[in-house]
């Protein structure tokens, strides 16, 4: 990897020496799969009426397939729980841990969590973080804004690597990317992204106070909710109000006197210009307050542990966890029961999820790969298991974008909607087509949406910059014959068990020259909707 | 053209096998047709237009001093009114107001405004309070209030490669493409239309993904031969805007199963260096504009399409150090076709004198304007779409 051309302020890891097989690829050279062309050009005028389109029921029996569970649901269930608590695994941890008990997989998760601490690693290695607000200090605002820009897109990038890096835990990284999601934050300035991350990565597993202290003190936060303007004279309850809204304790378990009390009890929690948080004691307003029929001089933690005292806290967030490791449909008492303990270990996070990975029904079927992957999922996923590596910051950028989830970048303070949310029909176009444009080099010809201070829309991105590794599932699978190796693949690749189309079985079987085998074989498991699922 | 007149009658989710048989016969689109004959275009500005440089108050001596070296002198505007006339560069956009085919709106904003683009744009696409976060839009809730039923997948439709909040309902959505040759591209994945047939589970997000693939292949399959139906004859401008607009035209000449399109144009951050990238901004607005009114008229359309263009903000009143202009807050917004109430001004303009910190102040909300489109123009409850009692105005 040519680190001289990244621009993020993370190290990346240094990488081991591999062999990596890189099959150049053929631009013209489109998934041949045989079957005939579909005449897809209707009358002048005339509605192309396809069977099926329409009203009609899309689950009529002759497209309605019932799966029958392969004989090994251990195999599944690991498959899920490597899904849901990271982003897959990769070709050799499948082989040496999908007969692994549930049980044992989750200690190794949660074992292999409490070691890591790649961001606060990598921010300690870098020199100086903070050196290059001087720096741009001589740039005029245009390029000042251009330039933080660039730096976040960078850091972005470097996430989602360490995301994808087999070395780091998923778990801790996808806890991260949840918790990034319900402190939903945009990020201006690139050196604050990478101190909130680290917040989220001291507690993505620890105790939820620890990690709302440290939001409510994090400058990202607090510039992003406008607390820097919330004084004594003039309050602001942007923070406040979120505070209790989005993080803790949820819509209608407060009113809003107890908003503005609150904020009053928030003011002067600013930070400075190297972006460290402060304490202005001027701008506090040290008066008594009431807030939740309580009253004192409180201050912000004491609003905090007024929150986290309630048991509708431990409901509200409990259930968010539910429906993001879960399901979209709550099942409430299962919420009920796993909020109950979480309340009364004091908001252990940690004993939490590992309840939740542990429990039964996490493994039911109607749970598991019946989740739409969000994007990034979707992306880490395909590093992760192929793996793959994109070659610049860019690409990762674009693809984010069209996409549709920006890390730093949420929609708004609520976070990302998830679930069906993800998918319109540009959305899932890309998703599908993805494979093709990774694996065979399709031209992508991507546009990104917002360039707001210019007057073209951007470059195009033609090609996704990105080198697979196809050496450990070539040693895989190579031996086998293509359609069996590709019924092992789709096993691998997606959590719910597919049939695959016979097409693909023949279209393997015409492939004449080996080095496209795998490739087709991967676009071939790769495009199923299914894959989509997670 | 005709049968436009015969269908006028038929509501927007009603079923087309209402309409009378020999109608069928004529024109079997309208089997899985549920459009209004009425088309809404929406452009979107985006990045905040300057809307005090757009519609000129002339005569106003606080204008000239809060914008000493960018203001728009007094012999090069285009004056429309006593008080307002157009930037220099939107003649082509005069000539529709004098046509009578455009209502402007002025002072249009909302309560407690936001000035993060991002946030601002949100709220415009949502119609929520400033306060509050929506995570559908205004024509999305629309469409699943009198589309829940509809077949097609197309009958909103986005120029752009990724659809827009606005478009975003709970059950139904609106549906993207740049072009029906770059969708062709994605859909034309043979192993894809393929993958479509096959045979899949009945879990609820399976079936989504697989209705989703499979629609939005009828969709792109039937755009495409719907783009080849009609070649316009009018000169657009050579540019994206144009190509979007020329494009949106032929296919409503076309007769097309859709009845809410939505272009943006974008690069109207205006911070530093306003004056000739505004300029060259609104040149492309307003002469696409006009080649599309003019491509309506010539096909006998005007009357049924209703053109709105919106900025998610307007700028400072007082210009800044950069020859720029930073965010600021009311905007003016406008109202095109042939069914307007209020043709040429529909309120007095800008208040200079009464300003919050520096700021316009909004005298109309914006989902009043919406409320008016939604009642009056698509038929619909706006009660409903926007989550509270806005009364419209008279506007159509």
């Amino acid at each position: 990897m040519a680190s001289s051309q990244k621009q993020g302020l993370l190290t990346r890891f240094p990488k081991e020496a591999k062999i990596t097989k890189f099959y150049g690829p053929k631009v013209k050279d489109s998934l041949n799969l045989g079957g005939e062309r579909r005449d897809i050009k209707p009358p002048k005028g005339i509605v192309v009426k396809r069977t099926n389109f329409g009203n009609v029921d899309r689950n009529s029996s002759r497209k309605t397939w019932t799966p029958v569970y392969h004989k090994s649901n251990d195999m599944q269930q690991i498959k899920h729980l490597y899904w849901r608590a990271g982003f897959g695994l990769s070709p050799t941890a499948w082989a040496e841990r999908r007969n692994w008990s549930v049980q044992r997989a989750v200690e190794q998760l949660f074992a292999e969590a409490a070691k890591d601490q790649s961001i606060r690693n990598a921010i300690a290695a870098a020199s100086g973080p903070f050196e290059n607000f001087s720096e741009m200090s001589q740039m005029s605002k245009d390029e000042r804004r251009k330039e933080a820009r660039k730096k976040i897109t960078a850091d972005t990038a470097d996430w989602i690597q360490m995301m994808a890096d087999e070395r780091s835990s998923a778990l801790k990284h996808r806890m991260m990317l949840f918790w990034h999601g319900h402190f939903a934050c945009r990020v201006l300035q690139p050196n604050l992204a990478l101190k909130q991350l680290a917040v989220l990565e001291e507690h993505a597993l620890g105790n939820f106070r620890d990690l709302v202290l440290g939001i409510a003190r994090d400058p990202a936060m607090i510039r992003y909710l406008n607390n820097q303007q919330n004084r004594k004279d003039s309050p602001n309850e942007n923070f406040a109000r979120e505070l209790m809204e989005l993080f803790t304790i949820g819509r209608g378990n407060y009113s809003e006197r107890d908003v503005k009390e609150a904020a009053r009890a928030f003011t002067g929690w600013s930070s400075n210009l190297r972006g460290e948080f402060v304490f202005r004691r001027f701008q506090h307003d040290f008066g008594s307050k009431t807030f939740m029929g309580k009253t004192g001089n409180f201050d912000g933690d004491d609003i905090i542990d007024m929150l986290l005292a309630r048991k509708q806290t431990a409901v509200f967030l409990t259930r968010k966890i539910y429906r993001y490791f879960v399901n979209d449909k709550v099942d409430e008492a299962r919420v009920q029961e796993l909020a109950e303990s979480f309340y009364s270990s004091g908001y252990d996070i940690g004993r939490l999820m590992r309840n939740l990975f542990s429990s039964d029904w996490f493994y039911a079927p109607q749970n598991m790969g019946t989740q739409i992957k969000s994007p990034i999922v979707l992306l880490v996923g395909m590093m992760r298991t192929l793996p793959t590596e994109f070659r610049d910051d860019r690409t990762f950028l674009i693809l984010q974008k069209a996409l549709g989830q920006m890390i730093f970048n949420p929609p708004n303070v609520a976070g990302w909607p998830g679930g069906q949310s993800w998918i319109d029909n540009s959305t899932l176009m890309l998703r599908l087509n993805l494979p093709v444009y990774l694996l065979e080099a399709g031209e992508a010809n991507l546009r990104p949406k917002d360039a707001l201070e210019s007057d073209s829309r951007g470059g195009r991105l033609r090609k996704l910059d990105a080198r697979i590794d196809f050496s450990r599932l070539e040693n895989w699978l190579g031996a086998q014959q293509p359609a069996a190796a590709a019924k092992e693949l789709a096993e691998y690749l997606i959590v719910r068990p597919v049939q695959l189309p016979a097409l693909l079985a023949e279209g393997l079987a015409r492939q004449s020259d080996t080095a496209r085998t795998l490739p087709m074989m991967l676009v071939g498991v790769m495009s199923l909707p299914e894959y989509q699922l997670c | 053209m005709k049968r436009r007149d015969f269908l006028k009658t038929s509501a927007i989710s009603s079923s087309a096998l209402l309409a009378p048989a020999f109608l069928r016969a004529y024109n079997p689109q309208r089997l899985y047709n549920s459009r209004a004959e009425r088309i809404l275009v929406v452009v979107q500005l985006s990045g905040g237009n300057d809307g005090l440089n757009t519609i000129v108050p002339y005569r106003n001596d606080l204008y000239y001093q809060q914008r000493p070296s960018l203001a728009i002198a007094k012999e090069e505007v285009l004056p429309v009114s006593d008080e307002l006339g157009f930037h220099p560069a939107m003649s082509a956009l005069q000539s529709l107001y004098d046509d009578g085919l455009m209502s402007i709106v002025n002072n249009v904003g909302y309560p407690n405004p936001d000035r993060s683009h991002f946030r601002s744009m949100d709220i415009w696409h949502t119609a929520s309070r400033s306060d509050e976060y929506l995570s559908t839009g205004w024509l999305g809730r629309y469409l699943d209030q009198a589309c829940i039923d509809c077949e097609q997948a197309h009958v909103a439709l986005e120029v752009d490669d990724a659809l827009s909040l606005a478009l975003k309902g709970e059950k139904r959505s609106g549906f993207a493409m740049s072009s029906p040759a770059q969708l062709k591209k994605m859909t034309d994945n043979r192993y894809l239309q393929l993958i479509a047939d096959h045979p899949h589970e009945h879990e609820e997000n399976v079936a989504y993904l697989y209705k989703t693939l499979i629609d939005t292949q009828a969709s792109a399959d039937y755009l495409a031969s719907q783009a080849r139906v009609h070649r316009s004859t009018v000169d657009y401008p050579a540019t994206e805007f144009g190509r979007d607009l020329k494009q949106i035209a032929e296919l409503i000449t076309a007769d097309t199963d859709t009845h809410i399109y939505y272009v943006s144009l974008t690069g109207f951050d205006t911070h530093a260096g306003q004056q000739g990238r505004q300029q060259r901004l609104l040149q492309q607005y307003s002469e696409g504009m006009k080649a599309f009114m003019e491509d309506l008229r010539q096909n006998k359309l005007i009357n049924d399409t209703l053109v709105l263009t919106f900025s998610e903000f307007g700028r400072r009143v007082s210009q800044n150090a950069s020859g720029g202009t930073d965010h600021g807050t009311a905007n003016n917004l406008f109202l095109m076709g042939g069914n307007l109430r209020r043709k040429g001004f529909f309120n007095e303009g800008p208040d200079l004198t009464d300003l919050d910190e520096g700021d316009l102040k909004y005298r109309v909300d914006f989902r009043e304007v919406y409320a008016s489109i939604l009642n009056k123009w698509l038929q619909a409850d706006a009660l409903e779409v926007l989550n509270g009692r806005f009364a419209g105005l008279p506007l159509i």
